[in-house]
């Protein structure tokens, strides 16, 4: 695989031109200890040491409300809202690149959805090796560490001033060289990168599962009736935020307005969780998830098996997003996959 | 259109008009519809519709009419219940709707030819069995026993009620009713749909095919029953609603544990889900 050494000054006119052809997102500091990203700008510093955004990438290509048509109620005709704009995602961590790569399995599968794949068509991916771990993470476990694929380029900070990047699609190399040649990384800096990675690896495995991860959907099918599930989902607020931060969830709910004439309107989906009670609640009352504990199962299940049952990946990622993310301090599955494990462990 | 097509989106739906529309009983009334651009939904038994009022919202429903080569009308049948449905009974007819699909799996009907069919339809279950039940009338040789089970909660919500007692003097059907909660003037069987099937006479269990469509709480029963009386699982074909968003396998809502009940379902072999902690 091509790989080029890029030095932190050559960094300013290359972001300059990228935002003249497109979007450029950037994580930066928004506060203490918070990360998330934001549309670039020659003022803003980039934090290369980041640990994780606060807000998934996802809203890039699945936004918290996107127009799918536009149609005329009287003639009943409709016609596909398609909102696609160039924009390039710089400084992507491995964890939330593998949830971008789930997500496009799941998108393009079956009836291809186009509002999705649109956007992720105009979408370039610049993956960036992490320096540290957040506390809450625990991707270093789930198989997360490393992706292959779904970078245009990926950039390892190989010391304080240069950068290994390696190319991963003609148009990541095109921008690249956009200002100009780049010297090829030598060995010694693809050594350096290597080393980078194993170091990074190591640290994040040290917070996790506390048992191989490909476990997790049979540890899942011995446990439906285990007592956690009741034990944790008694704490449970119901407000969802667990799945709206999560990289991987995608769940929506369709509804629609019409315009001020009342002669068109506007369909349009929105972020929805499995978390929230109205989410498999029916007409004439009848909800197919009506108490707490089964929502909250159902949410690690899907983690767990049922979409390692489609893909042959985890659901979860190991971001740590939901374990901040919830005020009653059960979200995190790490630690409910390991209760399980456990309890298994002193059965036997 | 067709995914080739630069501008297709799934999410679009098709104009259809409201050509007949028939009161089945307080609640419940037939619509049938023929799609303006004269191209047919081509669907099989069991599948289901996307129905878009447009301003209100777009719901799944049950195709109720069988498929049909002659003509491109098609015909549901729909509680008025909520926004879209009390929306779609104000409709009159020369008005227009949205529709997708169809959508979902079907009835395998070549699996039920030769075979005898034990159609059990609890409450609005009656709407899409009727697709297959018509399809078996008309193809009349190729099946063998036609027996109808129809459960409902009281008589006035009873549907399709003319039809069904044409099925009933028929010599080649055989229809068994019952209901919950009878009133003053019902003469018929009294008590939930499992309570007809001892009544069935010299059922040949390895020779027949169960279709069934009911509320959530019948269905556990009903297979039992079915089970005890030597009805083999394969043999027993179910369709599960559920909350229903796209009918596209991508908005998660009709999930049942990890099966999607709108592209991997509504109709399920018993033997598929019977696994399944959420299913019936
Ligand atoms: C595969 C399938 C086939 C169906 N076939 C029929 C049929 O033939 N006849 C019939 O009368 N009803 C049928 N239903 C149920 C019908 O879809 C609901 O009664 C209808 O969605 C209620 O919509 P509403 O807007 O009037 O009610 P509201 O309660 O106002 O519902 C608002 C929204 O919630 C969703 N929703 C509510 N109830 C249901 C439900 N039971 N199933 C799925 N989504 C729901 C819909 O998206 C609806 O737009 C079927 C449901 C499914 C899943
Ligand atoms: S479940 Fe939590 S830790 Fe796992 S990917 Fe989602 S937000 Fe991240
Ligand atoms: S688990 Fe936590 S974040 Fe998720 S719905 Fe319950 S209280 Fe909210
Ligand atoms: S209805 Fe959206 S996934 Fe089934």
């Amino acid at each position: 695989m091509t790989a080029y050494t890029v030095y932190m000054e050559q960094l300013g006119p290359l972001l300059a031109e990228w935002s003249r052809r497109m979007g450029v997102f950037v994580p930066v500091q928004i506060q203490e200890a918070l990360y998330d990203f934001v549309p670039w700008s020659e003022h803003e510093e980039i934090a290369w040491d980041y640990d994780v955004a606060y807000n998934s990438i996802k809203r890039h290509f699945f936004p918290p409300r996107e127009n799918l048509i536009r149609f005329d109620a009287a003639a009943c005709t409709a016609t596909p809202v398609f909102e696609a704009p160039d924009q390039l995602l710089f400084g992507v961590h491995p964890y939330d690149l593998k949830a971008v790569n789930q997500l496009d399995q799941i998108m393009e599968g079956g009836a291809p959805d186009q509002n999705y794949m649109r956007r992720r068509e105009k979408t370039v991916i610049f993956a960036l090796q992490p320096q540290r771990v957040a506390a809450t993470a625990f991707w270093g476990s789930m198989g997360s560490g490393h992706v292959d694929i779904g970078f245009d380029l990926f950039w390892t900070k190989i010391s304080p001033n240069a950068f290994y990047v390696e190319v991963g699609s003609p148009r990541g190399e095109e921008l690249l060289l956009a200002c100009g040649d780049l010297p090829e990384a030598t060995l010694a800096e693809r050594e350096a990168a290597r080393r980078e990675r194993t170091r990074i690896l190591a640290e994040a495995r040290g917070q996790g599962l506390k048992y191989p991860w490909e476990e997790t959907p049979r540890l899942l099918a011995r446990n439906w009736d285990s007592k956690l599930w009741r034990h944790k989902a008694r704490r449970c607020l119901s407000c969802g935020s667990c799945v709206l931060v999560c990289p991987t969830c995608y769940c929506f709910e369709v509804r629609e307005e019409m315009d001020v004439d009342m002669k068109g309107g506007t369909r349009f989906r929105e972020w929805d969780g499995c978390m929230l009670p109205s989410f498999a609640l029916v007409a004439g009352d009848h909800n197919f998830r009506g108490q707490a504990l089964e929502r909250y199962r159902h949410r690690y299940f899907r983690k767990g098996k049922y979409i390692y049952d489609k893909i042959g990946e985890l659901g979860c990622v190991g971001c740590g997003r939901c374990v901040r993310a919830c005020t009653a301090g059960i979200a995190n599955p790490m630690a409910v996959y390991n209760e399980l494990w456990e309890a298994e462990q002193h059965e036997s | 259109m067709s995914p080739r097509q630069a501008n297709f989106s799934p999410y679009v739906p098709r104009p259809a008009t409201l050509v007949r529309k028939e009161r089945l009983s307080d609640m419940v009334s037939l619509f049938a519809f023929e799609p303006d651009d004269g191209r047919s939904l081509a669907h099989k038994p069991g599948q289901f519709i996307m129905l878009s009022m447009y301003g209100v919202g777009e719901a799944p429903f049950s195709i109720s009419s069988p498929p049909r080569r002659q003509s491109v009308e098609f015909e549901i049948a729909v509680r008025n219940i909520g926004t879209v449905t009390n929306a779609l009974h104000e409709l009159e007819v020369g008005q227009k709707v949205g529709v997708r699909g169809p959508h979902g799996t079907f009835f395998p009907v070549q699996v039920f030819m030769g075979k005898d069919t034990l159609f059990v339809a609890g409450g609005l279950g009656y709407i899409p069995l009727r697709s297959l039940l018509h399809y078996q009338l008309r193809h009349r040789d190729e099946f063998g026993r036609i027996i109808v089970l129809v459960g409902t909660r009281n008589p006035q919500e009873r549907i399709f009620t003319d039809q069904i007692a044409e099925l009933a003097a028929r010599s080649d059907v055989e229809v068994y009713e019952t209901v919950d909660v009878p009133d003053a003037g019902w003469k018929g069987n009294v008590g939930v749909i499992t309570t007809l099937l001892p009544q069935i006479r010299s059922l040949q269990p390895d020779n027949t095919y169960v279709a069934m469509v009911g509320p959530p709480v019948m269905y556990k029963f009903v297979i039992a029953d079915c089970q005890k009386m030597g009805i083999p699982a394969g043999n027993i074909y179910v369709s599960l609603e559920r909350k229903m968003k796209c009918g596209l396998g991508k908005c998660g809502h009709c999930q049942i544990n990890g099966v999607s009940a709108c592209i991997d379902g509504p109709v399920f072999k018993y033997t598929e889900i019977q696994t399944l902690k959420e299913a019936v």
